[in-house]
């Protein structure tokens, strides 16, 4: 058996402590020797050209994965399954979404949303367009969950970006608005239904209903009307709040 | 911030795009344009309602935009991509008569000229070749005096097109520009006759030949001299200035398969003939003249024998009395050489007239002073149109230009060539020479998603039987309903696939080819630029080359990092860098095995 562990990765855990850690024990469930770690993979500081300080910001996770003696590590950020793809020495990422198939849904989510009146428009993320294996797992819970979708006209491989992506929001805010508002442009209901905390706070900060795939997952049933969770992330004093709740969750979860 | 040196690779790669970008290569139409008109703008501008600015584009190149609405063979409708895709190209030149004709004012023609030079240039003929040439000269401030042997404007296309496809005050409405940009204009003076080519050299600091093709050629079959063979030259020309040709009977056989031949067949309904056949080597699907004069000539009921060459022109009494046509096998040889072949079967045409459309000769007004090749035409450069007498130069037929807007590209060429000539500059300097004809333009693109085949609207002929008793103009043109609806057809064809994708691009340019052949010319680049790329690839997918803009942009990012002390040079990016702090922090970060391992 592989050694696997848990990495949420940044914006996730800012924005939902709670999927983090019913995910994390529901891994654990399925995986009992499963560990995982709450770290950065360092994209940021790689997306705006510190390519040496990046070197030493992924040694560091790497120095986690060592050891914790990590094999496999199961991804919940697609800029996370990129960089590990690209840099780890020894573990290979598995993106969650690809697992979920694999591995099932807890049988009590099954046909959960199968009474939902909504029909949720898929975003990709556009730094996994060509992995194929991961945008089918996110359409296999959709479908398992019971919720009706939709795919815009730019999807899978060719998703349009949030705007988010290149660190850009700091660098040109009115050049990343105007970009999620194309984005958003092409699609058909009014809910959204993303896998990447930070495309769904690009998608809330111009006020378009959207939702990450674990708060379906683990949240309740969303029918038509209902408001999605607030935009944390728009908050930086309650993103590092949640950031420091998940890795207790996650401490807790690993202990038990 | 320091000096940013960016990286080798950055540069190689922007080289790479600047090269293969099509961001800025012409549609296919413009580029098989030998004048390069704008034909997508105007064509758009006109199915928007915009005529004179319509006009205003199609003047930019051209002066004549009612006679190429109506007589030009429309390379660009060949190359048009509704012609590749479906057969169904733009009706480019009817919806440039129709702008024209609606639109196009006197005052509006721009007389714009540099300051006198004090060089004077003579220009032999006044068909479109010479014109063109005498226009550009007049630009470059040159004095023009054109010598044009007939009485009137327009060379060939006065005394070879038919009046009934090409109005003749058309013609004199737009040649007025000549007038009005100062060119002098003696007709009815030969050279070599009533002025020799060696004053026309030594009264001018330069001299352009472009007196067309007008000796006509018979091929000398069985019979070829009896009376009632006529050359196409000399039968056009009578009738264009007569509207009559005496010495033709009632039923005609024209040999050719060219539109000149069309026009001999189409014109000998128009003087009164009885029957009229056509025979050629070439079969119909291979007939070398345009689709538009076959099929109107079909319509007016010409016996077409395309794929029969004549054999012998039968004879009595010193009179044509018919013409034996004999099958063809091939027209080529293995090797591609012109060597037709024959079966045994013939067939005879009883016909009283016989017209040899089969190609025109130039004459030699230089009196030897020049080669002349294949057709007497002068041998030049083909480049430069230099002869070997430095100070003449030889353009449109007489050069070997096949069409009218080609005849115009070759006077327009000759100018050019004089312009370095007068400046001591090389013939070859500062131009470029591709693209002062037509050409094969580099852009490939998908066909826009979602275009469909729909059907070109592209004349409105009278109807045939009571078009080909008179001289009147067959097409009565397209009307304004049918201009909108044939401009909106146009697929506007351009490359610029990143730029529709990518929001930020066209924030800093118009296309990948200039923002990095901005960056290689000034090894400079605005930081937020490339700070301003998304990452996301959608430039790249899109790209019929999979060019990696985004390679660059980061490439760059860190080549700006390392020029300001480790850090990003924009100021937002400190926020980042704190981020990035506390998310390796202890305090937020944790790594555990699972229990009991």
């Amino acid at each position: 058996m592989t050694n696997k562990i848990f990495m949420p990765g940044c914006s996730l855990p800012s924005y939902n402590p709670e999927a983090v850690s019913k995910t994390a024990a529901y891994l654990k469930s399925v995986y009992p020797d499963m560990g995982a770690v709450q770290k950065c993979c360092g994209k940021p500081t790689a997306a705006i050209g510190q390519t040496e300080k990046f070197k030493e910001r992924f040694a560091d996770l790497q120095k986690d994965f060592d050891k914790v003696e990590a094999e496999e590590v199961i991804v919940a950020c697609q800029s996370c399954f990129g960089m590990i793809t690209k840099n780890a020495s020894g573990q290979k990422p598995v993106s969650l979404w690809a697992l979920l198939p694999q591995i099932g849904l807890p049988p009590e989510l099954v046909g959960k949303a199968k009474n939902s009146d909504v029909t949720f428009t898929i975003h990709d993320s556009c730094s996994t367009r060509f992995e194929t294996e991961l945008q089918e797992g996110i359409r296999w819970v959709l479908k398992e969950l019971g919720y009706k979708v939709v795919e815009p006209k730019h999807t899978r491989e060719n998703a349009r970006c949030c705007g988010f992506g290149g660190m850009v929001v700091p660098a040109n805010p009115d050049l990343a608005d105007r970009v999620i508002k194309r984005r958003v442009e092409e699609f058909e209901t009014d809910y959204v239904v993303v896998y990447c905390a930070a495309c769904r706070a690009s998608m809330m900060g111009i006020g378009t209903k959207s939702w990450h795939i674990l708060d379906l997952l683990w949240g309740p049933v969303v029918m038509q009307g209902d408001e999605p969770p607030a935009n944390v992330l728009a908050s930086p004093v309650k993103s590092w709040m949640n950031r420091y709740r998940s890795k207790v969750g996650l401490n807790r979860c690993m202990a038990c | 911030m320091k000096h940013v040196n960016f990286s080798q690779p950055l540069y190689d790669t922007a080289q790479e795009i600047v090269d293969g970008c099509m961001g800025d290569a012409a549609p296919a139409c413009q580029s098989a344009c030998p004048m390069h008109t704008d034909v997508k703008q105007y064509v758009k501008l006109a199915a928007e309602g915009e005529y004179q600015q319509a006009v205003d584009v199609i003047r930019q190149k051209i002066f004549m935009p009612q006679v190429l609405g109506r007589i030009c063979a429309h390379p660009c409708e060949a190359a048009c991509r509704r012609n590749e895709e479906f057969s169904q190209p733009i009706s480019v030149a009817a919806i440039k008569r129709f702008v024209a004709e609606k639109a196009d004012k006197k005052e509006n023609w721009n007389l714009a000229q540099a300051p006198a030079t004090g060089k004077k240039v003579a220009v032999v003929g006044a068909g479109p070749a010479g014109a063109q040439a005498a226009v550009e000269l007049r630009r470059q401030g040159h004095a023009v005096t054109i010598f044009e042997k007939l009485k009137v404007f327009g060379g060939m296309m006065r005394v070879g097109i038919p009046e009934y496809r090409l109005p003749r005050d058309v013609i004199d409405f737009e040649y007025g520009y000549l007038d009005m940009m100062g060119v002098e204009v003696k007709f009815g003076v030969e050279v070599g006759k009533d002025i020799t080519f060696d004053e026309l050299r030594s009264d001018h600091d330069a001299v352009i030949l472009a007196h067309g093709a007008h000796v006509g050629s018979i091929i000398p079959i069985k019979g070829h001299e009896a009376e009632g063979v006529y050359s196409a030259v000399e039968y056009l020309k009578e009738i264009s200035e007569t509207r009559a040709f005496p010495r033709a009977g009632k039923r005609i056989l024209v040999i050719g398969g060219g539109d000149v031949a069309m026009d001999c067949a189409r014109s000998s309904w128009r003087i009164g003939a009885d029957e009229v056949h056509q025979c050629s080597l070439e079969e119909m699907e291979a007939l070398p003249a345009s689709q538009v004069e076959i099929d109107e000539a079909m319509e007016e009921r010409v016996a077409f024998n395309a794929g029969w060459g004549p054999k012998e022109i039968l004879v009595e009494d010193g009179k044509v009395v018919g013409v034996v046509l004999q099958k063809v096998l091939s027209i080529f040889d293995g090797d591609g050489n012109f060597s037709p072949a024959y079966s045994d079967e013939t067939r005879e045409v009883a016909v009283d007239t016989v017209i040899f459309a089969t190609g025109q000769v130039v004459a030699d007004i230089t009196d030897g002073a020049l080669e002349q090749g294949r057709g007497g035409r002068y041998v030049v450069n083909k480049d430069t149109l230099a002869t070997s007498l430095p100070d003449v130069f030889v353009a449109g037929d007489a050069s070997g230009g096949a069409i009218v807007v080609e005849a115009m590209a070759l006077g327009r060429k000759a100018a050019l060539s004089i312009e370095r000539l007068f400046t001591e500059r090389a013939l070859e300097a500062d131009r470029n020479l591709e693209e002062e004809g037509a050409y094969k333009t580099r852009l490939d693109v998908p066909l826009p998603e979602g275009t469909v085949d729909t059907p070109r609207i592209h004349h409105n002929t009278r109807p045939a039987e009571e078009r080909k008793r008179d001289f009147i103009q067959v097409d009565l043109g397209l009307t304004e309903e049918q201009v909108t609806s044939e401009g909106d057809r146009c697929l506007q064809c351009e490359c610029k696939l990143c730029m529709n994708e990518c929001v930020m691009m066209n924030d800093f340019g118009d296309c990948p080819k200039s923002l990095f052949s901005d960056f290689i010319e000034k090894k400079e680049m605005e930081p937020l630029l490339a700070y301003s790329c998304n990452a996301c690839d959608q430039c790249t997918i899109v790209c019929p080359k999979d060019f990696p803009m985004k390679s660059i942009f980061m490439g760059a990012r860190a080549d700006f990092v390392k020029a300001n002390n480790g850090h990003s040079p924009i100021p937002g990016h400190k926020a980042i860098e704190m981020h990035q702090k506390l998310g390796f922090s202890r305090i937020f970060t944790m790594a555990k095995k699972a229990v009991g391992r």
